[in-house]
């Protein structure tokens, strides 16, 4: 993977980018940190962050003329925040005298700053900060400047000597009455390495360069009220600063324009919305000045405006704490180290790959492609942890064995014509359109493994329904069957290699079957479809239901208000959601929609099969899901529903409702174990093909032992949990009682049985009493021991 | 790994009636190959692993080997 690519993908993630108000501040005082230290009523950490930012933060927070509160975003909700005045509080409960600072060396060169007033001050200190000899010269009897107007009212007498003093205490030279002219420039020039002039007026026009305050290429820099034509405090100082770094670069012969694009004002990318915010009016002053409480709740007002679209939708970055930015640098460093544990493998696990971070970013940055494309990586690298995605894997290759698989035509008029009396063939809309039998596949449905797992009793209805109803509108085109998986499983665990080959299997059923379209009843074969067989036309079963009618059931109208969870994976799907709403409504029942819904869906937690790969995930995001809805689920995808049903929600598969299964009915809330699942998908394929193709299966699907298991609630619960099969239970035992090869404790009359079988050995603790077994427990590992 | 299995094992083997010994026994998951003492019958050297070795110290070390 092109790593390069994925880190300027994160340089564009405008999570670290600044809100309105600090760009807006010529000085960039850190306005979400200061109100965060407000809120939490720590009003000295509050001054130290003005103190980072601005020079005498004393006396500028109390006179600043506060431009970051014009464009502040709260401004329409409720009103902008009162920064200047929480600024003036916060010098007030949380000035502490700074330590006296170690004063460096003076060797990098000279400097005379022309006029002490506020813009002169800021220059002076900064270089002398820098390591320069600073030379005041200042035509009055005292320094200052226009500092000295709020004298008595805001600032004290008393507070600017103070400060004031600091500048000659640092070493920094005062000449006071000097007044300095334009025929002088040239020998202050001569003799100091750099000039700045902050006298507020000149008679001479310099042309000043904008971004470095150097005047005619000489080495004279200009600030303050001459160069900034106001009388703005913050941005006199700002262009002081600004003026002082010049001078460091100019007598040092660094680069002058480098990497300074964001000093002073600039725009932001953060455009942050207020749609859903509640309006709060500003906190109003009881006296002069904001008391404590009342700062700490105008500080609270304050948005923090920063970019987390996605993380606020998103449970699997808000588990991991972590922005897209610093994610995709994580997986940088996870791809590239060699030697070493690679720490971010749990993370690019735990991730759904449901695409809604890309809907909520403003500047369309998805974590689902990088996640897929890093999970390839790790794949082809030898690098993917072998547990993560075996047991789904092995779950994919059950329904793609003979256990499951299946492909049949239509039955041929041949086959069915005992179907073809009175009175089948006028009540059967099936028999109808098994009459009509062209012998052309047009439709072939495929209903996907999980649903024929958990609903394998609508599977054959649903089959015949398609019959009739197809047929009747197009007798041309007859209706196969094609039970199998699509592949999800190998794309979400990074398989490239099972997932061309199932692609290219399924690609060759289709052309062998005259290229029929595929109705597809899982959206998460509808996306696969999209991805890997673009060729093969699909139509989803709910358009079909939509389009041709739904099956002729006692249908128990609805008069319940449902939540419509959609699926993350018709996310860009809009006639799925259309077809969806059609059948629920046409079904008696209201929609109540969803905040997350439709394009913006969220994922239920199996997404990128994170419900294998990290339990606790996927159970944060089925909470989350839940707790955004107050009504009962209805949902239209096999596994949503396990999800959700899990995690305690009564949910409904669209199914149950399209056949009229009583809704209070208990079964419909219980999800089968896996063990069951995989023995729901083998029945069903020994049921469909008996019902409607006639045919006994002679191969033993069902393997039957000579004991019969018993296995308690608690310990079904324990294999579900460490994904141990019913079935491989009994290949343990089988063999144990075969070979005798187990352990036998005398005290509590338990044996102790392994086998290992593919890459995994499993253990079973039991007791025997004849052909009954009973199983007390149950684990498995993956490390190989050498018997010898 | 080593001392892992029960303090007192009382499991004998079924097939050869004998008592568990410990012995150092070879185990092995992708890179990793190790030498531990497991418990094993004397005899056919069927070796004891119990449940806490399993989801505990071994489950561990394979999580370990996954992410190296």
């Amino acid at each position: 993977m092109d790593l390069d690519k994925l880190l300027a993908i994160s340089n564009k993630c405008i999570h670290s980018e600044p809100p309105v108000c600090v760009a807006s501040c010529p000085v960039h005082m850190d306005v979400i940190a200061f109100m965060s230290e407000i809120e939490k009523g720590d009003f000295k950490k509050a001054y130290k962050l003005m103190e980072n930012k601005i020079p005498f933060a004393r006396l500028i927070g109390k006179i600043c003329d506060h431009p970051c509160e014009n464009v502040c975003v709260r401004k329409d909700v409720g009103g902008s925040i009162n920064i200047s005045e929480l600024e003036k509080v916060v010098i007030d409960l949380g000035y502490i005298r700074s330590k006296k600072s170690f004063s460096i060396p003076k060797k990098k060169g000279n400097v005379a700053v022309i006029g002490g007033g506020l813009s002169g001050m800021v220059t002076a200190i900064d270089l002398d900060k820098k390591g320069y000899q600073v030379t005041i010269f200042e035509k009055s009897n005292r320094i200052g400047g226009r500092i000295w107007d709020y004298e008595g009212e805001i600032l004290d007498k008393s507070i600017i000597e103070e400060e004031l003093q600091s500048i000659e205490k640092k070493g920094i030279t005062i000449n006071y009455n000097t007044e300095v002219f334009q025929n002088d420039l040239q020998e202050y020039m001569d003799k100091f390495d750099a000039v700045y002039l902050g006298t507020g007026y000149w008679k001479k026009n310099y042309e000043i360069d904008p971004n470095t305050f150097q005047a005619n290429d000489l080495p004279l820099f200009i600030g303050g009220k001459i160069h900034n034509k106001s009388d703005s405090i913050i941005f006199s100082v700002s262009s002081a600063r600004r003026a002082a770094i010049s001078i460091d670069r100019y007598i040092s012969k660094s680069s002058m324009g480098a990497s300074r694009e964001r000093e002073g004002i600039y725009e932001t990318l953060l455009d942050y919305k207020v749609d859903d915010i509640v309006s709060v009016e500003p906190v109003q002053k009881e006296t002069e000045a904001y008391s404590e409480e009342e700062a700490v709740k105008e500080a609270k007002r304050c948005l923090k405006c920063q970019c987390i679209e996605c993380i606020k939708a998103c449970s699997h970055m808000q588990k991991f704490d972590i922005t897209p930015d610093a994610y995709i640098r994580r997986i940088n460093h996870n791809e590239r180290i060699i030697l070493g544990t690679h720490y971010a493998n749990k993370m690019i696990n735990a991730c759904t790959e449901c695409g809604l971070c890309k809907e909520q970013c403003p500047v369309g940055i998805g974590m689902q492609d990088i996640i897929h494309e890093t999970r390839e990586s790790m794949v082809q690298r030898g690098k993917m942890p072998l547990s993560t995605h075996d047991f789904a894997l092995k779950d994919m290759a059950f329904s793609n064995s003979e256990h499951f698989s299946l492909v049949r035509k239509q039955p041929s008029k041949e086959q069915s014509k005992e179907l073809f009396y009175y009175p089948v063939i006028a009540f059967s809309q099936y028999a109808r359109g098994l009459y009509k039998g062209s012998g052309k596949t047009g439709y072939l449905f495929y209903p996907g493994c999980q649903l024929s797992a958990t609903h394998s009793e609508y599977i054959g209805d649903i089959y015949k329904h398609l019959v009739g109803t197809i047929k009747e509108n197009d007798a041309d085109k007859d209706v196969g069957l094609y039970l199998g998986c699509c592949g999800a499983p190998a794309d979400w665990a990074g398989r490239q290699d099972f997932m061309q080959e199932n692609a290219d299997k399924i690609k060759r059923v289709w052309e062998e079957m005259d290229k029929p379209t595929l109705i597809l009843a899982c959206s998460s074969c509808a996306s696969t479809f999209e991805k890997y067989l673009p060729m093969i036309e699909t139509v989803s079963l709910w358009q079909i239901f939509d389009k041709y009618g739904l099956p002729e059931v006692d249908i128990k109208k609805g008069k319940r208000v449902l939540n419509i969870h959609d699926a993350c994976a018709t996310r860009h799907n809009p006639k799925i959601h259309e077809s969806v709403r059609n059948i629920v409504k046409t079904l008696g029942y209201k929609i109540e929609e969803l905040a997350y819904t439709k394009d913006k869906a969220k994922c239920c937690g199996y997404g990128g099969l994170v419900s294998y790969a990290n339990k606790a995930q996927a159970e944060v995001f089925v909470k989350d899901r839940i707790n955004e809805s107050n009504e009962d689920m209805l949902v239209y995808c096999a596994m949503c529903k396990d999800s959700l049903v899990r995690g305690n929600k009564r949910t409904y598969h669209i199914l149950d409702i399209i056949y009229g299964k009583e809704m209070n009915d208990a079964s419909l809330q219980k999800i089968p174990t896996l063990s069951e699942k995989n023995k729901n998908r083998t029945k069903l394929k020994m049921k469909l093909l008996k019902e409607i193709w006639g045919e006994e299966q002679d191969m033993d699907l069902m393997k039957h032992y000579n004991f019969k298991l018993n296995i308690p609630d608690d310990v079904m619960n324990i294999m579900e949990e460490r994904y141990i099969l019913v079935s491989d239970i009994e290949k343990v035992i089988d063999n144990a009682r075969r070979n005798n090869e187990r352990f036998f404790n005398p005290d509590t009359y338990n044996y102790l049985a392994r086998l290992k079988f593919e890459n995994v050995t499993y253990w079973v603790r039991y007791e025997e009493k004849e052909n009954e077994i009973y199983v007390n427990s149950v684990y498995s590992h993956r490390m190989e021991v050498v018997e010898e | 790994m080593k001392h892992e299995n029960e303090k007192k094992n009382l499991w004998i083997c079924d097939k050869c009636h004998k008592e568990l010994v410990s012995e150092k026994t070879k185990v092995r998951y992708l890179d990793g190959n190790f030498e531990v003492a497991l418990l094993k019958c004397p005899e056919c050297n069927l070796v004891f692993i119990s449940e806490d070795l399993a989801l505990g110290k071994m489950l561990e070390v394979e999580k370990g080997l996954e992410d190296k």
